[in-house]
């Protein structure tokens, strides 16, 4: 579906219009998309600038940005760390220098980095300004910033735990600020001992995959038992999926992408939707498989049909879900317990019954949870306690599956042009996809790019947490 | 069962034609005659058995599309035994290494005793294509069955305007980037910092060093005079020896307007073929030849031609040393192909670089730095010129008679070739 105010924005003279007139009218920045499957360098050619001052995570920083095909500016008062110097020599992008109050390199950068790992007191902070300051109005159009800091939970300093956590809000309100021009910001909070775990993350935020998730406090540990692979492309090579609810919309847009990087899919939905769901399975060289999840035979289905197809499953993407929306005094009993039970009780069964026996080591498992269901919203009481209920499941399961070296997240989609949405009236939707940082709806594919690095190999680091793709969403912080 | 005994193909000697600069003197002789002529060459030179000769393999980039198998034209050209065979193989700039390797191994499995290899090209004689559209418009009604007037009349009408249908010049740019050789030379002298300087310094000691073997007679035993209706051409024609840094440093930039890449250090378009003698290590001392050399080992890589064009060799280099177990403190010689001096210098620095070895190789030191006393000692590309499919066979042959000579044991050799590839191998002598 097309978002008609994002095609004329592309229009310079519309542009122009619009701004000479002075109307309220929104010009948001058609977003800058990756359709193929991951390359080797996916930042080739671009201008990334740096600032790390205390060099803490340097290399991952350095061999993200330069194996990725990027030439770097080092912002910092002394000198370019040795990290920087002997990968820049090793791929032949010697790295610039630069020191703060430099005005001399000219032109945009497509991305800034800023490592705030150092930043332990109130006062310190400033640095974000000073940087950002002079830096942000030369963030290309489709820009990314990533600003770099430790876990504000992991400090016993106080001082410390507060001068992070304002990284957030910091991040958050960047977000808004270059949202316009399709840029988005992120903090990603690294533990101590767990930097090389970076690299991986750093790639997907810092390439065109994570057009449309902004505004994200990621988390990345050590916790989970992992071996670093040092694979870029097809990473999920050799690895089997299950997706549920795959027919259509954000479900298909996973199985085409966890497909062109290299997973068997296995392709669930409802009995009734054969059609569309064998359509997607021949698409995507896949397996589909017809059960209505909230069966309660379904657990042994879907472990029998694993059986089949090779006794073992390396990912769950629980996508299936369904809105009965009624104000609570209106809500039928059984709406209740359909939407709860398809949302979080079958999710739960599902899982239970192949966590032992058919779920591979290093498994890594979504579950699809909602910006409305985390904000709450009129009519959506059923709704958001399950989807919300994700939330606290991802959390403890996290800790069963790190045993394993599994991961569990959440994911929660906001604004997508999807089945769902287009039914949604005129004025309403139109409210609802202005009201992100981008201004702007997403497509299905934006959502399964978040899934689809949630459960590569690489993205040991996080588990338990829910990630948004909502393009900086105003609702449900 | 008595335990197999590896065979070893070696270096019996290799015979080339002069080099010659593109569209001068050997404009009227293509990739075949010139091919035929080196090979003439070789076997009056070493007065080769007709029917010792069991196969010729050949390697060329710009293939005449009306035969594109050379090597089975040459063997009937020069009226060989009927049952000597042929295959022509295409591996960018290192297809003379490809085929003498090739030829190498086929022996080594006992396929040939004795098999004569090499490359030729002649830019001289490059194809003009018609452009696609006009085949595919063409064609069908051409030679798809019978075709009235009207179809005829219809095509013209599909084929205006007709400005697209005028030849192309055909250009040295590779099809997935669309990239001249030339601008991805230039990036990487860029991305490596490599300076004018130090290029055209390169680039004068390349000339410097031809120009002494020409004179010293170096080269006598390796080039076979060639007739044209004109005369016979005798030597090479691209080497200046009188070249400086001071007269390369009045030449424009030609790939880029702040460039550093000038017509001076990058390796010109050249006409010239190259054949090298092989047989199995029986078979020539039978025959009663003093074999020169033998390979220990070759190896092929590619990187991304999208990334630094020329980098193979600092990739193939450290394969065929570990494949021949041995270090680059271990080799006597190092012969690397000189597309652009840019190019050598960046592969050099990589091959000296920790960083490079620990990231790009995966080993903790670096493969070593190159003495400038043992690298292209008789000269490179830039100075005698690169007929594509020639130079592989032409830098064996000159470190084949290096080695002979008795100074050293081994030589490296290293080849960059468009589609980002990278070809080396390790000789040794043969004593």
């Amino acid at each position: 579906m097309t978002d008609t105010l994002v095609e004329l924005s592309s229009n310079p003279w519309f542009r122009q219009g619009i701004k000479q007139l002075g109307l309220p009218i929104p010009t948001p920045q058609k977003l800058a998309r990756t359709r193929h499957p991951r390359v080797e360098r996916p930042l080739d050619g671009q201008c990334i600038c740096v600032m790390s001052e205390t060099g803490a995570v340097d290399r991952a920083l350095a061999e993200t940005v330069i194996e990725a095909g990027a030439n770097a500016v080092v912002v910092n008062k002394s000198r370019v760390s040795s990290h920087w110097l002997s990968t820049g020599e090793a791929y032949g992008r010697s790295v610039t220098h630069a020191t703060l109050g430099d005005t001399s390199s000219e032109g945009t950068v497509q991305g800034l980095v800023f490592d705030a790992t150092g930043i332990d007191r109130p006062e310190t902070l400033r640095q974000l300004y000073d940087f950002f300051h002079h830096w942000l109005p030369r963030l290309g159009r489709c820009g990314r910033v990533v600003v770099i800091g430790r876990p504000p939970e992991d400090q016993s300093n106080p001082s410390k735990a507060a001068a992070q956590a304002g990284l957030d809000g910091f991040i958050r309100s960047v977000t808004r600020e270059i949202g316009r021009k399709g840029s988005t910001a992120h903090v990603v909070y690294v533990a101590q001992k767990a930097e090389a775990r970076l690299k991986p993350l750093l790639r997907f935020l810092m390439s065109k995959r994570s057009a449309f998730i902004s505004g994200q406090p990621w988390r990345v540990s050590s916790r989970v038992k992992s071996r670093l692979s040092g694979k870029l492309t097809r990473p999920l090579e050799n690895k089997t999926a299950l997706i549920t609810g795959a027919a259509r919309g954000i479900g298909a847009a996973t199985a085409r992408l966890l497909a062109a990087e290299g997973a068997r899919v296995i392709c669930l939905d409802r009995p009734g939707d054969e059609d569309a769901t064998s359509a997607i399975a021949a698409e995507v060289g896949g397996v589909p498989l017809m059960v209505d999840i909230t069966d309660p035979n379904a657990p042994k289905l879907i472990q029998k049909a694993i059986d089949e197809d090779g006794g073992c499953i390396d990912i769950i993407v629980h996508n299936a879900g369904i809105t009965r929306d009624k104000t609570l005094a209106r809500m039928k009993p059984e709406w209740w317990d359909q939407a709860v039970d398809v949302n979080l009780g079958a999710v739960l069964r599902i899982n239970e019954a192949l966590f032992p026996s058919v779920l591979a080591d290093n498994a890594r498992i979504v579950c699809l949870s909602s910006v409305a269901g985390l904000a709450g919203n009129v009519g959506q009481t059923n709704y958001a306690a399950s989807k919300a209920g994700l939330v606290g499941y991802v959390k403890s399961a996290a800790a069963t599956l790190a045993k394993t070296g599994g991961t569990i997240n959440a994911v929660a989609p906001g604004f997508i042009e999807t089945r769902l949405t287009r039914a949604i009236p005129v004025m309403t939707r139109e409210v609802g996809r202005r009201l992100s940082a981008l201004g702007q709806g997403g497509e299905p594919h934006d959502v399964a790019e978040l899934i689809a690095y949630l459960v590569t190999p690489g993205a040991a680091g996080t588990s338990g947490q829910v990630m948004r793709a909502c393009g900086g969403m105003f609702l449900g912080a | 069962m008595p335990k197999s005994q590896k065979r070893r193909a070696v270096i019996v000697g290799g015979v080339r034609t002069p080099f010659v600069k593109a569209f001068k003197e050997f404009i009227e002789l293509d990739s075949i005659d010139l091919a035929d002529a080196a090979v003439k060459g070789l076997m009056d030179r070493y007065a080769v058995p007709r029917d010792a000769v069991d196969s010729i393999v050949w390697g060329g980039v710009i293939l005449p599309s009306a035969a594109p198998n050379i090597a089975r034209e040459i063997a009937l050209d020069l009226g060989l035994p009927s049952r000597v065979e042929g295959m022509t193989v295409t591996r960018a700039c290192a297809s003379g290494l490809q085929a003498v390797t090739l030829a190498a191994a086929a022996i080594e499995r006992g396929e040939y005793d004795c098999a004569i290899a090499g490359g030729s090209d002649s830019t001289s004689n490059g194809e003009l294509k018609m452009p696609q559209k006009f085949v595919r418009t063409v064609g069908p009604v051409v030679m798809g069955g019978k075709a009235t007037p009207a179809d005829y009349l219809q095509l013209v009408a599909q084929l205006a305007p007709f400005t697209d249908l005028l030849p192309r010049m055909p250009k040295i740019a590779e099809r997935t980037t669309g990239q001249v050789m030339g601008e991805a030379a230039e990036d990487m002298a860029k991305r490596n910092e490599i300076s004018r300087v130090a290029q055209d310094e390169f680039t004068v000691a390349s000339h410097h060093r031809a120009a002494a073997a020409i004179s010293s007679g170096r080269f006598d035993d390796e080039v076979t005079p060639v007739q044209t209706r004109k005369g016979a051409v005798y030597t090479d024609s691209l080497v200046r020896g009188d070249t400086s840094v001071e007269k390369l440093a009045k030449l424009r930039p030609v790939f880029a307007r702040s460039g550093t890449l000038t017509a001076g250090n990058s390796s010109p378009l050249t006409d010239g073929a190259s054949a090298v003698l092989l047989m199995s290590e029986d078979k020539a001392r039978a025959l009663g030849y003093r074999p020169k050399a033998a390979f220990r080992s070759w190896a092929y890589r590619a990187v991304d031609p999208a990334d630094q064009l020329l980098m193979g060799p600092a990739l193939a280099m450290p394969a065929a040393l570990d494949a021949a177990g041995l270090t680059l403190k271990d080799i006597g010689l190092v012969d690397m192909h000189e597309a652009f001096a840019a190019q050598v210098l960046s592969v050099l620095k990589m091959l000296g670089s920790d960083a490079f070895a620990k990231m790009r190789l995966g080993r903790s030191k670096a493969i070593g730095t190159v003495d400038f006393e043992t690298l292209n000692v008789h000269g490179g590309s830039i100075a005698l010129g690169h007929p594509f499919g020639a130079t592989g066979a032409r830098m064996v042959t000159t470190m084949a008679n290096e080695l002979e000579a008795g100074q050293h044991e081994t030589a490296l050799l290293g080849i960059c070739a468009a589609g980002g590839l990278g070809a080396a191998a390790v000789l040794e002598r043969v004593a």
